[in-house]
C-alpha cells in the first residue's frame, strides 16, 4: 500500500511548511504547518467587505506524536509566519490512508482586529 | 432645484460621519476592505408614491407625497462585534430621527409639514473574516411633498 504521508505529505512540508508554534492547554509544541491564509469577502446587501479568512494545515501524525489531540485544537494559539492566531475551528482533511494520518486545516481568527 | 429626495441623503451621510465610531462614510460604495472599517454605507433608497391609485383629472404637475426607504448599513470587524454593533445602532437611530435639519427643513414633520421620519427595523449579517464581522442594515422611512416645479 502506498504511504501518503511519506510519499506525498512529507515531501510537500518540507517544500512549502513553515515552523509554528502550537500553544494548547498541555503545552507548546513546534509543528509545521503550511499557511493557507486566504482572501474572503462578506456580502451585506449589495455591499462586499473583502479581508482575509486565515488557516493553516498541519499533519495529523505530526500532532499526535507529540500528544496534541482534537481536543486540544480549538482555542489553542497557533504562531506562524509573524503572525499570532487563534483557532477558532478546525475541518479534518482525510487521506487515502485515513483520517488520523491525514491533514487537519485549522481555521484561524485574530484578537487584535 | 429642491430635491428633498437628494437632500435626505445628503443629509443621512453627514449624519453618519458624526458618529464617533465609524472611521469612514460612504454613499453606495459597494466594495469596501477590512482597512476602512468601522464603516457605514448609505445606499439610496426605492421611492414610491400611492398616485397608481389616483386616476383623478388632478393635473399630473401637482404636488403629491413621495415615500423612500434608504438603508443604512454599518460595518465592523471585532472580536465580540455584537456590543459593539448594538451601540452603533442605538446611535444612528437617535441620530436620524432626532436631527434637526432632518425633521425641520428637508422632511418637515410634524408642525412643519406633512412630513415623516420612521425607523423600520434592522437586519443582521454575521461572518467569519480576520476576526467576527458583524453588519447591521438599518432601515428608515421618509414620506416628503414632491413638487416637480421644485424639481426644474
Amino acid at each position: 500500500m502506498i504511504d501518503y504521508s511519506v510519499l506525498l505529505y512529507d515531501p510537500v512540508y518540507a517544500e512549502i511548511g513553515v515552523s509554528a508554534m502550537l500553544t494548547t492547554t498541555a503545552g507548546v509544541f513546534e509543528i509545521t504547518v503550511i499557511d493557507d491564509t486566504r482572501a474572503k469577502a462578506q456580502t451585506s446587501n449589495t455591499v462586499e467587505v473583502r479581508s482575509v479568512g486565515p488557516g493553516a494545515f498541519a499533519r495529523i501524525p505530526e500532532l499526535t506524536s507529540k500528544g496534541v489531540g482534537r481536543a486540544d485544537y480549538i482555542s489553542s494559539v497557533l504562531s506562524f509566519n509573524g503572525r499570532m492566531w487563534v483557532v477558532r475551528s478546525y475541518e479534518l482533511r482525510g487521506s487515502p490512508n485515513g483520517e488520523d494520518v491525514g491533514e487537519v486545516r485549522f481555521l484561524l481568527r485574530s484578537d487584535d482586529a | 432645484m429642491l430635491d428633498v429626495r437628494e437632500n435626505i441623503l445628503a443629509r443621512l451621510v453627514a449624519i453618519v460621519a458624526t458618529m464617533p465610531s465609524i472611521k469612514n462614510v460612504y454613499r453606495n460604495n459597494v466594495d469596501l476592505t477590512e482597512d476602512q472599517l468601522p464603516a457605514a454605507a448609505v445606499l439610496d433608497g426605492d421611492e414610491e408614491t400611492g398616485d397608481h391609485t389616483d386616476a383623478s383629472m388632478r393635473p399630473s404637475n401637482r404636488p403629491t407625497l413621495a415615500t423612500m426607504t434608504p438603508e443604512i448599513i454599518i460595518f465592523k470587524i471585532a472580536p465580540q462585534v455584537g456590543p459593539d454593533i448594538s451601540t452603533l445602532r442605538r446611535e444612528l437611530i437617535k441620530l436620524v430621527v432626532y436631527d434637526t435639519q432632518l425633521n425641520q427643513q428637508i422632511v418637515k414633520t410634524g408642525r412643519f409639514g406633512n412630513g415623516a421620519i420612521r425607523y423600520l427595523g434592522c437586519q443582521t449579517d454575521l461572518g467569519w473574516e480576520r476576526s467576527m464581522f458583524g453588519a447591521l442594515k438599518a432601515n428608515f422611512l421618509f414620506k416628503y411633498a414632491l413638487k416637480p416645479d421644485d424639481l426644474l
